[in-house]
């Protein structure tokens, strides 16, 4: 919170000059940290400190990332099958669960009978399912998506749920008094108010579907980046699995970016440009529009 | 109110979520017998009842693995939540070492913790360590992340009132920052408490000797169905307990939050009061 505040006070036009200076060597230092680190562990390996037969060193790792990027180019594939995986699933579980959430959530009978099943839901560890699903699937794409389905269905159910039960009673008030019908109602006022949270929930649920892939992939060992982790790993090819592994950071911080970007586009008036952008171009329409 | 009206309320209240229940048992029974469900991928609920009762009462070969699944859960639970709790107090008192200590976490975050799993078997062997282990970093971040929230808030308002008072920082920290960031660190505790135990079950399910994991991926591939599912409620009863015993906790250490509880805090304190008092 402090660090945000004092960056962007040092980021004002008055003073950019030493706020700059100030950026640089934080940089400067946080690289420096990051560059002992790396380094202190090559040598540690170097010197017989660590095994390298279990803590591959950072230049390994590298020469691997070379290796199965390029120079075999094998992961490409594994990436491709494990992300087709993680969005058919996600997709499946997220509409299923805002779908079922906002049902549950505007039917009070529904809701009382469903709670007691939706506790024991949120305490079983869900992805502890996944061997119950492949038994009854078989091996293949379809268990695995059933699993990541699974998996993700319940972070955008909980969320919708909530968000739909927490309607701003005075707006409904307004709503209803200027005689605005069910169906009005739900589009305009509920489903909207309910989008910040439902999006809070859809990104849980993308992180879940990333591990629900992964699980899936370590029981079926067949294909996809889980299944090359746990083949390097068993061959003792410590390297090459950890280079899968940053392949994964690096997914993942790309899907945490996408989502914030979606965020912004879907729930546009939580954020300040997105609004202002908004307004413009509605403005602009309605005056094309006369 | 008499005790009677009390317990006709309850089984009021309880009665038609049991019919619900049994009519939904019933009609998944009956399907199955007149085969519209294969028995092969799911499995009877009367099946399901007999696994229950040769799990637990007549073989009892679930408890040596249910406590041994909760061990590792509690245990990773515990190291994972130690180092979350005093590196998110680290990072809270200094700011330089909040700077550097966040990317790493970050970073932390974003690696989906359980494709260590492989890794983490290969480091710590098929025993329960290496559970403990993925269950610690799985229960890391969300720990860390509420506690450091909770503690970076500050209310300016009560804290000029601290200085005004001439408390020390010590005293700030003690007496402001961490009743303060209690509740929030508490919603983190409860988030852990589950991944550590996903951690745990996973970890099993990769490769283990013993464990509710072990035992539910043996039973789904020799598919008998029952007594997976019967492992698999047997999860859910320790996801429940170590939930419950966390909302326990929770309801004792952040009593202020609770109308009742609070009360009954009050009274306590005024009771030790008196009796000081009349000393």
């Amino acid at each position: 919170m402090a660090a945000v505040h004092s960056s962007q006070t040092l980021a004002g036009p008055a003073d950019a000059g030493p706020a700059r200076n100030i950026r640089n060597r934080r940089i400067a230092m946080h690289l420096g940290i990051f560059v002992t680190i790396i380094l202190a562990w090559e040598f540690g390996s170097r010197a017989g400190w660590l095994d390298p037969l279990f803590y591959p060193r950072p230049s390994n790792i590298m020469s691997s990332f070379w290796l199965i990027y390029f120079e075999n180019g094998n992961v490409w594939y594994h990436i491709g099958v494990t992300m087709s995986l993680v969005f058919a699933g996600f997709f499946g579980g997220s509409v299923l669960g805002i779908v079922l959430g906002s049902l549950v959530g505007l039917n009070g009978v529904l809701r009382q009978f469903l709670k007691p099943y939706v506790i024991v839901l949120e305490a079983t560890p869900r992805i502890a399912v996944a061997p119950l699903v492949i038994a009854a699937f078989g091996f293949g794409s379809g268990s695995k998506i059933a699993i990541i389905v699974l998996v993700c269905f319940f972070a955008p159910f909980i969320n919708t749920l909530s968000g739909v039960m927490n309607v701003n009673v005075e707006k409904l008030e307004l709503f209803k008094s200027m005689g605005a019908s069910k169906w009005q109602i739900l589009q305009k006022l509920v489903l909207p108010d309910a989008i910040p949270v439902i999006m809070a929930g859809e990104r849980l649920a993308l992180t879940a579907a990333l591990s629900g892939a992964l699980v899936a992939e370590f029981i079926q060992r067949d294909q996809g980046i889980g299944s090359l982790i746990l083949i390097y790993t068993r061959n003792l090819n410590m390297a090459s699995a950890f280079a899968c592994i940053f392949t994964l950071t690096l997914l993942g911080f790309l899907i945490f970016r996408g989502m914030e970007i979606i965020d912004r586009t879907i729930a546009f008036w939580k954020h300040e440009q997105g609004r202002s952008r908004m307004t413009a171009k509605r403005r602009k329409a309605m005056e094309g529009s006369l | 109110m008499t005790r009677t009206d009390n317990f006709l309320m309850v089984a009021l209240r309880v009665a038609p979520h049991l019919v619900l229940f049994f009519v939904l048992i019933g009609l998944w029974e009956f399907s199955v017998h007149i085969g519209l469900i294969t028995s092969i991928m799911v499995p009877q609920p009367s099946a399901i009842g007999a696994a229950i009762i040769r799990l637990y009462v007549t073989e009892g070969t679930i408890y040596s693995h249910f406590f041994i699944t909760l061990t590792e859960a509690v245990v990773g639970f515990g190291i994972g939540a130690s180092v979350a709790v005093s590196l998110a107090v680290a990072s809270s008192l200094s700011e330089v070492f909040k700077r550097y200590v966040i990317p790493y976490a970050i970073v932390l975050n974003v690696t989906p913790g359980i494709a260590l799993t492989p890794v983490i078997i290969a480091w710590f062997g098929y025993g329960m360590g290496s559970k403990m282990a993925l269950a610690a970093i799985l229960c890391f971040f969300p720990i860390f992340v509420n506690t450091l929230t909770g503690l970076v808030q500050i209310d300016e308002d009560r804290e000029e009132l601290f200085k005004s008072m001439g408390a020390r920082p010590s005293q700030i920290f003690a007496k402001l920052r961490v009743p303060a960031a209690l509740p929030l660190m508490f919603a983190g505790l409860k988030i852990g408490l589950t991944t550590a135990l996903i951690g745990a079950v996973v970890a099993e399910f990769a490769q283990a000797t013993a464990g509710v994991g072990v035992l539910m991926s043996r039973f789904s591939f020799q598919l008998d169905m029952a007594s997976s599912i019967a492992t698999l409620l047997s999860m859910t009863v320790i996801g429940l307990m170590l939930f419950y015993t966390m909302e326990f906790l929770d309801d004792r250490i952040v009593f202020w939050r609770r109308e009742s509880r609070r009360a009954a805090a009050s009274r306590a304190r005024a009771r030790t009061w008196i009796n000081q008092a009349k000393k």
